[in-house]
């Protein structure tokens, strides 16, 4: 198939079509900053969604439970052999996205007769200094993005995209609090959860003219069958380990739900 | 599986090769990972260095203390390192914070005993990390066994043994209960639960029967006692073993050193500041005072 270059790029294209359909679905994931560090946010139905890979990084993804739980395995193992080799300081995320994950990312995609990974994934990594902190999205095709402030993972680039949207005109004091970051994220999650039910062409209008009421009303429906689930990297954390899954007490006592 | 890689080049085919035996074979065994990953946990001594008919007597020119008090477990240890007669650094740290809920209090070849501590610490993560729930207390106490048992032949030829005590906080105790425990190891890995108190080091003889009087017939038992009487009970104790092991230091006015003491509760594990010793302290030596 390689010696014929067109069909080799329909095999792709074919491929990445088919991979987005799977992923369309997909429960979306917020991940924010607030002043003593990063939330990652989503609503999940029994399976978690947002682990610890190592002392400051966390990972969350959207696809395939199966290759979720291979790929998390994968960078958590390396993280936890390179911080045990060197030193915990020396594993940082833009080496784990760069020389381990995307480049196993691509190699899957582009191998058109072996399996694809269904996913799309985001990492977070808490700096030593607010300015420090970073967002990674890796999506199924390898490609890296980061971001500091906040980043969205979606079935599709055009729920993102609304997201993205949502977040930037909704923007608030860069020094949110946890509460506020978590009503924030809940909310974005809400726009994009609401885009991913809709028809691929509408979703291209990247816009929902949702109000407030309308966004809980979409979390009190996914929250009958689910559950809302937020990791944190916090800097008041003792010690290296920095992550924390928020209790569903305290998710609920701060969005007063 | 053997694998030819290097973890520190990263274009190397071992990520691929964990990928695929995490799949496989995933129990979240650190120590197996290690062994993927080439990195030698045992030192390999020829058989010319070895002495199996030397008298096997571990090396442990030290004092540390674990007290069971009221809101949990109190580990002190001593900070003189020595090598021979000779007092080579003052300011070593024995107590060692595994991870929220436990001390490892170390005497012995420092070399091995700060190796075991990292493994236990990472081992203990990455159980955490990639099974989504902490290793059981059962587990713990399990893995520092395996990890003293196997590190056997260094200690018989009298170079690396290692006794740790080992003090958690059971968070699965009830909460009026106190969920401190403290366990003693031998230098085969056999572990015991002591109830009230543990200590080992050459500095250890001269205060065990001290601490057997006091759990007996001290006015406050020590389960009882709050974290300031058990503090000001473990300043004492070390100041004994310094008077009479000569490996062993107690405070040092010159330069202001004092014992490390952590204590571990349902909080975490937490670590008394020099100024709450110096208080302390004071009040321990009624005579300066």
């Amino acid at each position: 198939m390689r010696d014929e270059p067109y069909r080799w790029i329909e095999a792709i294209q074919d491929r990445r079509d088919y991979i987005e359909d799977q992923l369309r679905p997909g429960s979306p994931v917020v991940g924010i900053t607030y002043n003593e560090g990063m939330l990652l946010l989503t609503i999940g139905k029994g399976q978690r969604k947002i682990f610890e890979v190592h002392d400051r990084i966390a990972l969350s993804a959207i696809g395939h439970p199966a290759d979720i739980e291979r790929l998390r395995m994968l960078v958590t193992d390396t993280a936890s052999v390179q911080g045990f080799q060197n030193a915990t300081e020396d594993v940082n995320l833009h080496r784990l996205t760069n020389y381990v994950l995307a480049h196993t990312f691509k190699q899957a995609f582009e191998s058109i007769v072996g399996e694809a990974y269904i996913i799309k994934m985001l990492l977070a990594e808490l700096g030593t200094t607010p300015e420090k902190n970073l967002f990674t999205g890796i999506n199924f095709d390898g490609i890296v993005r980061t971001d500091t402030n906040f980043a969205v993972i979606g079935g599709t680039e055009a729920i993102e995209t609304g997201m993205q949207n949502y977040l930037t005109t909704a923007q608030t004091d860069a020094d949110r609090d946890l509460t506020e970051a978590l009503r924030l994220s809940l909310e974005t999650w809400a726009v994009g959860k609401e885009l991913s039910t809709r028809e691929p062409e509408e979703t291209e209008l990247e816009e929902t003219q949702m109000d407030t009421v309308q966004m809980y009303e979409v979390v009190n429906v996914a929250r009958e069958d689910g559950e809302i689930e937020a990791g944190i990297l916090e800097t008041t954390q003792h010690g290296a380990s920095k992550f924390r899954i928020l209790t569903s007490q305290e998710v609920e006592a701060a969005l007063n739900l | 599986m053997n694998l030819k890689g290097n973890f520190l080049n990263p274009s190397d085919a071992v990520y691929e090769d964990i990928a695929r035996q995490t799949v496989e074979n995933h129990k979240g065994d650190f120590l197996n990972l290690l062994k993927q990953a080439n990195y030698p946990l045992k030192m390999e001594l020829s058989s010319e260095t070895a002495q199996p008919n030397a008298d096997i007597e571990i090396a442990h020119s030290t004092t540390v203390v674990a007290v069971l008090y009221r809101d949990g477990v109190m580990v002190a240890g001593d900070r003189r390192a020595t090598a021979g007669t000779s007092v080579i650094y003052d300011r070593a740290e024995k107590v060692l914070q595994i991870d929220r809920h436990s001390l490892l209090a170390i005497s012995g070849s420092p070399a091995i005993a700060y190796e075991i501590a990292r493994v236990l610490e990472h081992s203990f993560q990455y159980f955490r990390r990639s099974q989504l729930q902490e290793l059981s207390l059962e587990g713990k106490l399990r893995m520092l066994s395996r990890l003293i048992r196997d590190n056997l032949s260094m200690a018989l030829q009298g170079i690396g043994g290692v006794i740790p005590i080992f003090s958690l906080y059971d968070l699965n105790a009830n909460e009026d209960d106190n969920g401190g425990k403290i366990f003693f190891y031998d230098a085969l890995g056999a572990h015991f639960e002591n109830v009230d108190f543990a200590t080992t080091g050459s500095g250890s003889v001269w205060i065990r029967g001290v601490l057997r009087y006091l759990s007996r017939f001290g006015d406050t038992p020590l389960p009882e006692m709050d974290q300031q009487q058990a503090a000001i009970t473990i300043l004492r104790l070390l100041d004994i073993a310094s008077e009479y092991d000569a490996a062993t230091s107690g405070y040092n006015a010159k330069v202001n050193i004092f014992p490390n003491v952590k204590v571990v509760t349902r909080t975490g594990v937490d670590t008394i500041s020099d100024d709450d010793l110096a208080t302390w302290y004071a009040q321990a030596q009624p005579e300066q005072a």
